[in-house]
């Protein structure tokens, strides 16, 4: 088997809708798919061209655009390949299908997005706590949760002023050189 | 479970009229101080530098200082590194199943102040808020050179009888519960009776009790045992507890 996602494997998408396909390199493809033809195509992808192995759901927050971009990195070990499927969805109210019964890992990066970016998946086996199981506060990795703030109104800060911080300080702090310089300086 | 009471001898009563006393304190300490277990929890990357600090290359154990396996037998608490709000609270627990006199080490900036995770939600920032630290190594990540000089200094301290955080941590617990209970939650419990601990060493003061104690009096709930469940053809038998 050629080292290569099959050319034919293009013919079969080319038939979804709102599908739109690019090539990464010979081993690498990027499908930006409508979200609710995804369960299709994941099913598409593991039935009929061997990609069996889920590699990770990954999760990005688009705040200003006011949704969450699921990707699904699948695995194909016969064309030793992988597809990246991208989606969109509302962030609020951040529910999408689970699809634990196609790839069974995928409950726990579910239960991992569940946690940190509180998006809700349906049908899932187990949206408990996973890894923050000490936390009660909202899901940190939204980025309109602002850790500063929140570790600022948690901890206390040590105060650490000895005399010889306090010389580097008065000579402009202990940056020594500013980056820009620095990088102007390389040829 | 049949309560079983054991007599516990209370240091007041014992005189300390013999005039090498003194003489003999120093001598403990001297010997406390060439012999340390250390038990070192791994908590962040600063651990990577401990192998070549035990073994050949720069040789701890020409101090005195082994790696111990258990916190009941060990002397040194050894914080590696950022600790974590879910790691504090097992730190914590393995603290207080140690024999006094104990002593913790923060190694790594991270248990300073935070050090690189300042504004990580997942990382407890100072360390001497919840356990009574005795010496700090700042470095990201200190050298093997500089873990040994700090073992060297607490080793001095011992001798000298500076060394003396356990005692703090009895005599303030009711503090170091309250900033505990401020991270966990007011239901936070630990096995350890460290009050009655305080009054068995003599050192229940002001400072032990108060209001965090009492809080955490109130929501204390009995301990369970721990079940142990196998999963055998398919249904859930309970084999045992493990308390027994
Ligand atoms: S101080 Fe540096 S080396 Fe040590 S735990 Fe923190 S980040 Fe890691």
């Amino acid at each position: 088997m050629s080292k290569k996602v099959t050319p034919w494997l293009d013919n079969l998408l080319q038939e979804i809708e709102g599908i739109e396909i690019r090539r990464k390199d010979s081993r690498r493809v990027r499908i930006d798919i409508a979200a609710d033809s995804l369960p299709t195509l994941l099913e598409l992808l593991r039935g009929r061209a061997g990609y069996v192995h889920l590699s990770a759901i990954t999760c990005v927050d688009w705040i200003d655009e006011s949704q969450f971009e699921l990707v699904y990195q699948l695995w194909s070990y016969e064309s030793q390949s992988l597809v990246s499927a991208h989606i969109r969805i509302a962030r609020d109210p951040g529910v999408y299908v689970s699809v634990f019964d196609l790839y069974q890992p995928a409950a726990f990066f579910e239960r991992d997005i569940h946690e940190m970016f509180g998006v809700y998946f349906e049908g899932s086996p187990d949206m408990s706590k996973f890894i923050l199981t000490e936390w009660n506060g909202p899901p940190p990795m939204r980025k309109e949760f602002d850790a500063e703030a929140w570790v600022n109104e948690t901890f206390e800060r040590k105060e650490y002023q000895p005399d010889w911080l306090k010389e580097i300080t008065e000579q402009g702090g202990g940056i020594v050189k500013s980056p820009e310089e620095a990088r102007q300086k390389k040829p | 479970m049949k309560e079983i009471d054991i007599p516990i001898e209370a240091s007041v009563d014992r005189n300390r009229t013999n005039p090498l006393a003194r003489v003999f304190d120093e001598l403990v300490r001297f010997c406390r101080s060439r012999s340390m277990f250390m038990l070192h929890y791994c908590t962040g990357c600063g651990a990577i530098e401990l192998p070549p600090a035990m073994t050949s290359r720069f040789d701890m154990e020409r101090l005195g200082i082994q790696p111990m396996v258990t916190p009941r037998q060990a002397d040194i608490l050894l914080i590696t590194g950022y600790v974590s709000i879910k790691t504090l609270k097992r730190v914590i627990l393995t603290y207080e199943q140690m024999g006094s006199p104990k002593y913790v080490i923060g190694i790594c900036s991270c248990t300073v102040n935070g050090g690189m995770y300042w504004q990580s939600y997942a990382t407890a920032k100072q360390l001497d808020q919840y356990l009574p630290v005795d010496l700090y190594i700042a470095g990201c990540m200190p050298r093997p050179e500089a873990v040994l000089e700090g073992m060297r200094k607490l080793m001095d301290r011992i001798r000298s009888g500076e060394a003396d955080g356990w005692k703090d941590y009895y005599r303030r617990y009711d503090w170091y519960l309250g900033n505990q209970q401020h991270l966990f939650g007011d239901d936070w419990q630990t096995p350890a009776d460290v009050i009655g601990e305080a009054s068995h060493y003599d050192l229940a003061g002001p400072g032990t009790e108060g209001e965090h104690t009492r809080l955490l009096q109130q929501c204390q709930k009995p301990l369970e045992p721990q079940q142990t469940f196998f999963q055998i053809g398919g249904s859930l038998e309970v084999k045992g507890e493990s308390h027994e």
